[in-house]
Formats: C-alpha cells, sequence, structure tokens
C-alpha cells in the first residue's frame, strides 16, 4: 500500500463525514424549536460539514496550489457562516421573535423597553 | 508560556472544543425528542475585551462553536451576550465564555496584562432616543403626499 492510496482513503472519510454532518444540520433545522438555536447549531454544523468535505478533496488530490486554495475556502466559509449566523439571530431577536418556551433565562430582555 | 506558543497552544484547544461541541450537539440533534437535553438561555457573560478586534474575533469564535451564539455585545459595558444550547446555570456557561476569552486574549496580546472583568453585574438601562435622531422613515403617521412637498421638517 503506498502513500497515494492511504491518503485517498482518508479524503473519503473526511467527505463522508462532511455529508453526514450537513444531513444531521439539516434534521436538526427540522427538530430544533426556535431560530437561535437553529442558527447555533446548524449554521456552523453547515459550515463545518463543507469545510470537511473541502478537506477531504485536498487529501485526494493534494498539491501546494490547491493547499493554498483549501485553506482560503475553509478559512472564509467559516467566517462567513458564523458571521451569517449572527445577522440572523440578531435580526431576529430585533424584531421581537421570542425564545422558545424551554429558554429558562433571557437577560438580554432586560434592556427592552417593556 | 512565551508568545509564539501560546496562539498555537489556543488554535489546539479550540480545535478540541469545536469538535466537541460538534459531537455534543450532534447528539442532541439525533435524540428522540422527549430525551433531549437542550436547556437554552440568553446569558449576559462580562468580557474582558478592548480593541474592536478582540471583540470581533470572541464572538466570531463563540457563534463557530455550535451550541453557542454571540446574539450581540455592549462594549460601552463590556458585555457578550450569549445564546447557549446546554446551560444548566447561568455561572456555567460564563465560566466557559470567559476561558475560551481568556486563552484568545493571551493569544492575541503580546503583553496579556491583567484580564479583570467586572465582578458586578451591570445595569443595562433601555436608552430613550432623542425626537431629532429620527429618521423620516421611523416617523409614523406622515403620509406619502405630505412627505411628497419635499419641505424641510
Amino acid at each position: 500500500m503506498d502513500i497515494e492510496n492511504i491518503l485517498h482513503g482518508a479524503g473519503l472519510i473526511f467527505i463522508f463525514l462532511g455529508i453526514f454532518t450537513i444531513i444531521v444540520s439539516a434534521i436538526g433545522l427540522f427538530r430544533l424549536p426556535d431560530l437561535y438555536l437553529r442558527a447555533s447549531a446548524v449554521g456552523t454544523s453547515a459550515g463545518l460539514g463543507v469545510a470537511s468535505i473541502v478537506f477531504g478533496a485536498l487529501l485526494m488530490d493534494f498539491s501546494t496550489a490547491n493547499l493554498i486554495k483549501a485553506l482560503i475556502a475553509i478559512i472564509a466559509q467559516l467566517l462567513t457562516s458564523a458571521v451569517g449566523s449572527m445577522a440572523i439571530a440578531r435580526s431576529g431577536y430585533l424584531n421581537n421573535y421570542k425564545p422558545a418556551e424551554i429558554t429558562h433565562t433571557d437577560e438580554l430582555a432586560l434592556t427592552k423597553r417593556g | 508560556m512565551i508568545w509564539p506558543f501560546r496562539i498555537i497552544s489556543f488554535l489546539f484547544w479550540y480545535a478540541k472544543e469545536f469538535l466537541l461541541a460538534n459531537l455534543h450537539v450532534t447528539a442532541d440533534v439525533l435524540r428522540p425528542r422527549k430525551r433531549m437535553k437542550m436547556n437554552p438561555a440568553i446569558i449576559a457573560v462580562p468580557a474582558a475585551s478592548k480593541s474592536d478586534s478582540e471583540w470581533t474575533l470572541i464572538s466570531t469564535l463563540i457563534t463557530l462553536t455550535p451550541g453557542t451564539l454571540t446574539l450581540t455585545l455592549s462594549k460601552e459595558h463590556g458585555i457578550l451576550y450569549v445564546h447557549g444550547m446546554f446551560v444548566e446555570d447561568r455561572e456555567a456557561l460564563v465560566a466557559e465564555i470567559q476561558e475560551m476569552e481568556d486563552r484568545l486574549l493571551k493569544a492575541m496580546r503580546r503583553n496579556p496584562g491583567v484580564l479583570s472583568r467586572p465582578t458586578e453585574r451591570p445595569v443595562v438601562q433601555p436608552e430613550d432616543v432623542e425626537e431629532g435622531d429620527l429618521h423620516e422613515w421611523d416617523a409614523p403617521g406622515i403620509t406619502e403626499a405630505e412627505s411628497e412637498g419635499g419641505e424641510a421638517r
């Protein structure tokens, strides 16, 4: 077994891990009760899924140019998914979307006018 | 530890936390609804960040960890408003966020100095907006016809 085959196998594992993460995020989108939970769990898990697929593809076809491209893609993907989640959650709060019933404390509500 | 090592140790620590949080959230999403351990809350966390880049990085990293989400922050009062998915009590989440912030600030600053935070919870009151600060599109009761004239109000 040469190094090529090992890298190929590892790449496949990462790609399937990424697919699994994205599927779990999609299930979470249906099962979680409110906007904030969805944004915090799903937004970033989907980011991780895409990052994992990119990393897997990098392992399957490794070169210096691809390494740089993959690094840029992963960092940009994680950053944008995080900033997007924050923007969605914040705009939901500013538009008076109430957190789900199970949310036991809400200290941000103290800063709001009644 | 000297500075470059603090950066590397932060990166490894964050990668570990990130993967653990992912497993945690994945397990909870796949659990039957009755046994879900979700316990969400929005908590005001006192923070020690000072510069804009520190605020940006800490809030992005908190959001990037699945299960925690920065809703907004108050630089004036030094507070991060964090929505957590598994919050047993206030102190647990505050400790978790502050540990991340301590490690981040030690990695970002060559001389971290004293990372002190206000221990008492600051009182954040809603502020009244001055009349003059309102934009035209905020003013209710102004009809199309009245604003059509183009006179300065």
